[in-house]
């Protein structure tokens, strides 16, 4: 009647287990896709469901780690977009640094997609201050589903930034991280408590309006939302002007994303008052970059409103008040 | 049997050599996964490569030693992350280094903890000399304590959730992991367990959901669309939860029954294999009708020793009865597989024999007939009469191509192959 032939040993058992991990990453979209759908799952090191806190912590070599996070939209109507941002995005950790816009930059990557239709509907890396974001990035499952209801769960993405993650920039020096969300349609009208405990683990009960995940969110991250101009719903007036409802001057538009790098580092050189557009741009054609046309574009709006005094109406609008700066901090 | 899924089943007391078969079914590349679909870490299946390596799998199918092949541990497996652990590290050390890459298990399965093995324990130890023949792993306090606290059972799937694992692991040692735990209100066993902490436990399962591949209900339907799979039972029919000799029991279905509900779920077919040795053998307590304990001295057992919960391996001449008992119990196989034929052909004139029929101890021809539904007093009648029959035992032919046509005709089944050792190329595939 069988046996007990293998010992059960609880610190064995963890000994077994730990000296499996650190193992090397893989081509994971690419593996994934030439299997069934009904085996598409997020990889390991990017399930929100084993993620509990994401954290960016200062340490010796990075004593002002300064948080970022840039999480972008996996599914079809995207089209080949996620693939180009899965190349480019590897470059900004560099471009930052090469600049001086940041000196201890931290960023994380992931994917949304529908939480209602898609296998795997929110993907999050760690906060890295090396090459092991490219692992992350690498890891990324390009799932390409969708609902075609011109939503995607970007909500969901926005709950997990606003409770899972801890970061020193802002519990030790008050700034907050940057979040950068890249995708053409609009977010759910709440999060939805059964995905909270689905895909999340969490045990929410009731389901939370968008508004209030997105306050919320920005008391711990200055967000921007970038549209891009080419993508399916990209030129769709309605969903720029949803995101705009909710991030005000934050959401930018950008013609081709293949400069999204440039696009996320010069916003944040902005934000940092570390150079205003023209220095910014100049600073693109010094290392090379021939995207300022698109950039310049892109980023005009954003830098004239850096620009101006903040008014009632850019209140009610919502974002410009969180021009960031040295001032205003928590 | 070409390009089909097979179940495969044991339709005795457990031990048969499921394990072998899988592996050969497993060998010539038909068959391109292995579902477990019953049982737990008590498992047993020894398989012996054409090299001499040798593993018992407990978990991880017995296919794995075919490379990628994958094995999947379906909703109805109890899962147990502590065994698998050191079961993993055995077959590294083999020479199998990617288990953990081939193995998926569904995330309803249930996880059997160590203090689930402590309670198992308990209750054996508070039986006295009234034991039933447990493995010590906790498998049947798993099922009970799931059926006792359904909201609070454990799944595979929880240990993705550190909170909800947390809040679980607690409420389970609260319950289950104090030393002065009773297994019934009667019946007190203290100072016989010494549990693990929570949070130690809870690191394990961590480490484990990090590592293994955890997928929903619809897993196993990708599998059977992508070639024949081998469904792997564990433990026997006559093992049973339901059909076996009550309280002598695994507490699982046995039968082809869970396969049988996953195949047709997905719209497919399966052949059912039967498996059967050239005698009948127990590990452990309960009714084994012909055993002789001769033939347990005469045919060694290399790889079932005497366990410290379960007991000691039995034999007997081969019970033709018991296993048309089984096979009624099962609904029926499609071929067998019998293993351990060259027994047959080397013990001679002290090989084992074969018994085709109980009779009472006034002389009555007696038969077991299989339960309905679920009564376990009747099956604890069953049980209890199966210790006063008298088998009638005779001869067996003398060469083991007979002995497989006496047999087939005896249980009214073809054979599809006959092992006549312990690696693959010992098997030989029957005509029909």
């Amino acid at each position: 009647m069988g046996s007990g032939a293998w010992s059960t040993n609880v610190y064995s058992a963890a000994k077994a287990y730990r000296s499996r991990t650190g193992k090397s990453a893989f081509a994971y979209s690419d593996s994934m896709s030439g299997t069934n759908r009904v085996d598409w799952r997020v990889h390991d090191s990017l399930d929100p469901a084993r993620a509990n806190i994401r954290e960016s912590r200062d340490s010796d070599e990075h004593p002002t780690s300064q948080a970022i996070s840039v999480i972008f939209d996996v599914t079809g109507s995207m089209g080949s977009i996620p693939r180009t941002l899965q190349t480019k995005l590897p470059g900004l950790f560099g471009l930052l640094l090469r600049k001086g816009y940041l000196a201890h930059p931290q960023i994380m990557f992931g994917g949304i997609g529908d939480a209602t239709c898609d296998r795997v509907p929110l993907q999050v890396g760690q906060f890295e201050s090396d090459n092991r974001m490219d692992d992350d990035l690498g890891n990324i499952f390009l799932e390409g589903g969708g609902g075609g209801q011109r939503t995607e769960s970007y909500e969901l993405a926005m709950y997990f930034m606003a409770r899972h993650t801890s970061m020193d920039c802002l519990e030790k020096r008050g700034r907050r991280g940057y979040l950068f969300l890249l995708g053409d349609e609009m977010a759910y009208g709440h999060v939805k408590a059964s995905e909270v405990r689905d895909i999340i683990g969490d045990d929410v009960t009731e389901d939370i309006p968008l508004t209030d995940i997105v306050a919320e969110l920005r008391t711990k991250f200055e967000v921007y939302f970038i549209v891009p101009g080419g993508a399916y719903h990209g030129r769709d007036q309605t969903i720029t002007k949803f995101w705009r409802s909710l991030f005000g001057q934050n959401v930018i538009v950008l013609d081709d994303l293949a400069a999204v790098c440039e696009t996320i580092a010069l916003t944040i050189g902005l934000n940092e008052e570390a150079i205003d557009l023209a220095e910014g741009l100049e600073h693109l054609t010094d290392v090379g970059f021939d995207s300022t046309a698109v950039v310049g574009k892109a980023l005009a709006p954003l830098a004239s409103s850096r620009s101006i005094a903040v008014t009632s109406d850019s209140l009610d609008a919502g974002g410009a008040l969180d021009i960031p700066g040295k001032a205003q901090r928590l | 049997m070409n390009n089909e899924h097979v179940i495969v089943v044991d339709l005795g007391f457990g031990d048969a050599g499921k394990g072998t078969i899988v592996d050969w079914l497993c060998r010539d590349g038909e068959r391109s996964a292995v579902v477990r679909f019953n049982g737990g870490a008590q498992a047993a299946h020894n398989v012996v490569t054409d090299d001499g390596r040798h593993h018992t799998f407990a978990q991880f199918g017995a296919g794995t030693f075919v490379p990628g092949v994958p094995t999947h541990l379906a909703h109805s497996v109890l899962v147990d992350p502590f065994a698998l652990a050191g079961e993993a590290e055995h077959l590294e050390s083999i020479g199998v280094g990617d288990v953990f890459d081939r193995l998926t298990i569904d995330e309803r399965a249930l996880i059997t903890t160590p203090w689930h093995r402590a309670a198992n324990h308990a209750r054996e130890l508070a039986r006295g000399g009234d034991r039933h023949g447990s493995c010590g792993m906790g498998i049947g306090e798993t099922a009970r304590y799931a059926l006792a606290h359904p909201d609070d059972a454990l799944t595979v799937g929880d240990c993705r959730h550190p909170r909800t694992l947390h809040r679980k692991l607690r409420a389970m040692r609260e319950r289950l992991g104090t030393s002065d735990w009773a297994p019934d209100d009667d019946a007190p066993a203290r100072g016989v367990v010494d549990p693990p902490d929570v949070d130690d436990v809870m690191e394990v399962l961590g480490l484990f959901a990090g590592t293994v591949h955890i997928v929903d209900g619809g897993h196993v339907g990708g599998l059977l669309e992508r070639g024949p799979v081998v469904f792997e039972g564990a433990q026997g029919v006559l093992l049973d939860e339901w059909a076996g000799f009550h309280p002598y029991t695994t507490w699982s279905t046995t039968t082809t029954a869970n396969a049988m509900s996953i195949v047709a779920e997905h719209g497919h077919r399966a052949t059912r294999l039967g498996v059967v040795r050239t005698y009948t053998t127990r590990h452990g307590v309960g009714p084994l009708p012909t055993e002789d304990d001769s033939l347990t001295a005469l045919l060694p057992e290399p790889h079932n020793g005497t366990g410290p919960w379960q007991g000691a391996f039995r034999v007997g001449h081969f019970d033709a009865v018991a296993h048309r008992y089984a096979l009624a119990a099962t609904g029926g196989v499609d071929a067998l597989a019998v293993t351990h034929v060259d027994v047959v052909n080397t013990a001679g004139a002290s090989r084992p024999g074969i018994c085709d029929e109980y009779r009472t101890q006034d002389g009555m021809p007696w038969v077991p007939v299989p339960p309905h539904g679920h009564d376990l007093d009747r099956q604890a009648r069953l049980a209890d009469t199966l210790t006063s029959i008298t088998p009638v035992i005779r001869e067996a032919p003398e060469t083991g191509v007979e002995w497989l046509d006496e047999v087939s005709a005896l249980l009214d089944v073809p054979v599809a192959v006959a092992s006549y050792g312990p690696t693959a190329a010992a098997k030989r595939r029957m005509n029909g």
